[in-house]
């Protein structure tokens, strides 16, 4: 687990000075009772920058988002927002904060613009200025012919739509969004990534999600977040270079896939050839797929190789491994790494109390559920037989 | 910081004007009350008559005040009738903005729970006091139509009588409101304790000794007695206020509170 946690975090770490960060997170941890919702979380926004945090449901966004925007008290570790810190100057960060929770606080018996009007007004936005605010947020989550209706009457899109311009009606340098595509249709989800894009710059935004394709095409970077720690930190494309360290390519060729693969393995960074099952493969053709290790591109080899063993190439297709790709690898090989892991400290227990008593212990721990059952239940049966066949 | 309690109370009455049922509870308030009105003043058994018929007897000692005595028994049953209504204005406070999500963005904006406490007690009152403005203008009339007019202070000091009586009622409700997500059992919730201390002098009557006399203090009814008959005394005055402040002391309280248990 700390081994693949470290390794994508330092390098993009490292080369930020942290005090020109919008948003540092330090070690933060959080537990609710006994249950760690995070741990140790660590990681910085640039201001202009958007981060996107991913991670599937119940992996800790959404404790993380609520700790910096000050709802939450965190256990342990600091947080610090346009540089100030979120638990001791909660007020400041607050100001400095829009924030979109996962259910959008709507107050259904307001009109849309008086919902706004409110909000600005208790986000301190000068008099003067709330109209102008109020009305550029209306026009940027396009709100403006629903500017008189009852949130009350509005439908989920536009409820959300009314939930990110609260986020953004008093202009805050750091924009916190909650899931805010969920339960969307895909024409309003290009919308609000639209509306997304086009507020990055002079706003430093975090947005949660676990919609892969989202995090590819709104943000700059992204963490990576499973079980309530951050595993990854990076941009979508080095992510990508990060977990799988080259290319691949999907080659068509005719010939048996033995000799194909034997002929490819031959280069050293050839990482894996698989094939890839089609049903209406002509008879003597056969798909596989390379994945390539480091930088170089290996396009020329491959097709040397398989040229040069007198096979036929019909078609050599370059491809890139999507963020899907990444996700699930990383979260199922933190799983299978967790596993491991607990396997290892379980045997190293069993090795360190020392096999004399290992051994016993284990036997008396396990065997009384399996075997000593059976001995209880087939102990009457044994005294009944006896007895009928004495009674006999 | 003052900008956000306006900002605070003027949703809070947004949101009674918008509702059907904050009408309803004033419809309810207003059939009742002016029913009391007229039975009080006007009825077969009330002051008008009485006092005619005194006055038939030729009984002339003690004198009458008319116009007061009327101001006292009407606002008494007020305070009464509201006792019920109250606990119903009070119940939605903070349990709706619990139920909605809506305290997660107050939560989050520069504003403290008191503050978002003290705007929401003042918005529910100042809903309240427009509530009883068209009867003390009921009683306004009455008074002017007596021979000698009798004084308009009276009639104000009884009416600061209701409405510190009032916010006391809503302060604890409001801080019942902050418990729960539900409406319904802030409502039963309130009107229960506002009942055990309305009440609370007849209770301890029977317990008699320091620790009654310390409990009858707590009864709202005797305070409230004594401001709409015009008796000002200081003791009354500083109950009411203790039960404002530890109204909007305890909300902001559980507010923080609610906030480090969320799971």
């Amino acid at each position: 687990m700390r081994v693949v946690g470290d390794r994508p975090l330092e390098p993009a770490l490292l080369p930020l000075s942290f005090a020109s960060c919008m948003i540092e997170v330090d070690h933060l941890s959080k537990t609710y009772g006994t249950t760690a919702a995070i741990q140790d979380v660590t990681f910085s926004v640039e201001p202009g920058e958007i981060l996107g945090f991913l991670g599937p449901n119940g992996a800790g966004k959404t404790t993380t988002m609520r700790i910096l925007t000050g709802y939450l008290p965190a256990s342990s570790g600091t947080a610090r927002v346009a540089g100030f810190d979120v638990h001791e100057h909660s007020m400041e960060v607050r100001r400095h904060i829009g924030y979109l929770p996962e259910t959008p606080p709507l107050y259904t018996d307001m009109t849309v613009e008086g919902f706004l009007y409110f909000v600005a007004r208790l986000k301190g936005v000068a008099v003067g200025d709330r109209a102008t605010q109020v009305s550029s947020a209306l026009h940027r989550c396009n709100l403006e012919e629903k500017r008189t209706v009852l949130i009350r009457k509005l439908s989920k899109g536009f409820r959300q739509r009314v939930g990110l311009a609260q986020a953004i009606v008093h202009d805050p340098p750091v924009i916190i969004l909650d899931e805010p595509t969920v339960g969307l249709d895909p024409r309003q989800i290009i919308d609000v990534r639209n509306l997304i894009k086009s507020l990055a710059g002079d706003h430093t935004i975090i947005l949660s999600t676990h919609i892969l394709p989202e995090v590819s095409m709104t943000c700059n970077r992204v963490a990576i977040i499973n079980q309530g720690r951050v595993v990854a930190t990076n941009s979508p494309d080095q992510l990508m270079e990060q977990l799988i360290g080259g290319s691949g390519y999907e080659l068509e060729i005719e010939g048996p896939f033995a000799v194909a693969e034997a002929a490819l393995r031959e280069l050293p960074e050839v990482k894996v050839v698989e094939a890839i099952a089609r049903p209406n493969l002509d008879e003597g053709y056969c798909l596989l797929r390379v994945i390539t290790e480091g930088s170089t591109d290996l396009g020329r080899q491959i097709s040397a190789k398989v040229v040069g063993r007198g096979l036929g190439l019909y078609e050599m297709r370059r491809v890139k491994v999507s963020l899907e790709d990444v996700f699930l690898e990383l979260t199922t090989e933190e799983h299978a790494l967790d596993d491991a892991m607990t396997e290892l400290e379980k045997t190293a227990g069993v090795d360190a109390a020392g096999d004399p008593i290992g051994e016993p212990a284990e036997t008396v721990t396990r065997d009384p559920l399996g075997d000593s059952a059976a001995p209880l239940s087939s102990a009457p049966r044994e005294d009944s037989d006896p007895s009928s066949s004495d009674a006999a | 910081m003052i900008n956000n309690i306006v900002a605070i109370v003027r949703r809070e009455l947004q949101s009674y004007f918008a509702s059907p049922f904050a009408y309803a509870i004033a419809g309810i308030f207003w059939l009742l009350s002016g029913f009391f009105f007229v039975a009080v003043l006007l009825g077969p058994e009330g002051i008008i008559t009485s006092v005619a018929s005194r006055d038939q007897l030729g009984i002339v000692d003690p004198p009458i005040d008319v116009p007061y005595q009327f101001q006292s028994v009407f606002l008494n049953l007020l305070g009464s009738l509201s006792l019920f209504l109250l606990p119903m204005l009070s119940m939605g406070l903070y349990a709706d903005e619990r139920k909605r999500g809506t305290l997660e963005l107050l939560a989050t904006s520069p504003i403290t729970n008191w503050a978002v406490a003290v705007g929401k007690l003042l918005g529910v009152i100042v809903f309240f006091f427009t509530m009883t403005l068209p009867l003390m203008g009921f009683v306004a009339i009455a008074f002017s139509a007596s021979t000698p007019p009798a004084a308009y202070t009276v009639l104000l000091a009884g009416l600061a009588g209701l409405m510190l009586m009032a916010a006391s009622v809503l302060a604890m409700g409001m801080f019942i409101s902050s418990l729960t997500d539900s409406t319904i059992l802030a409502a039963i919730l309130t009107f229960a304790l506002m009942l055990l201390l309305w009440v609370a002098d007849l209770l301890v009557n029977s317990i008699g000794g320091p620790v009654g006399d310390t409990i009858s203090h707590l009864s709202l009814i005797k305070h409230y007695n004594n401001l709409i008959q015009g008796k000002l005394d200081t003791s009354g005055l500083l109950v009411f206020i203790s039960y404002i402040a530890l109204g909007v002391f305890l909300t902001a309280q559980s507010i923080d509170a609610l906030r480090h248990q969320r799971s």
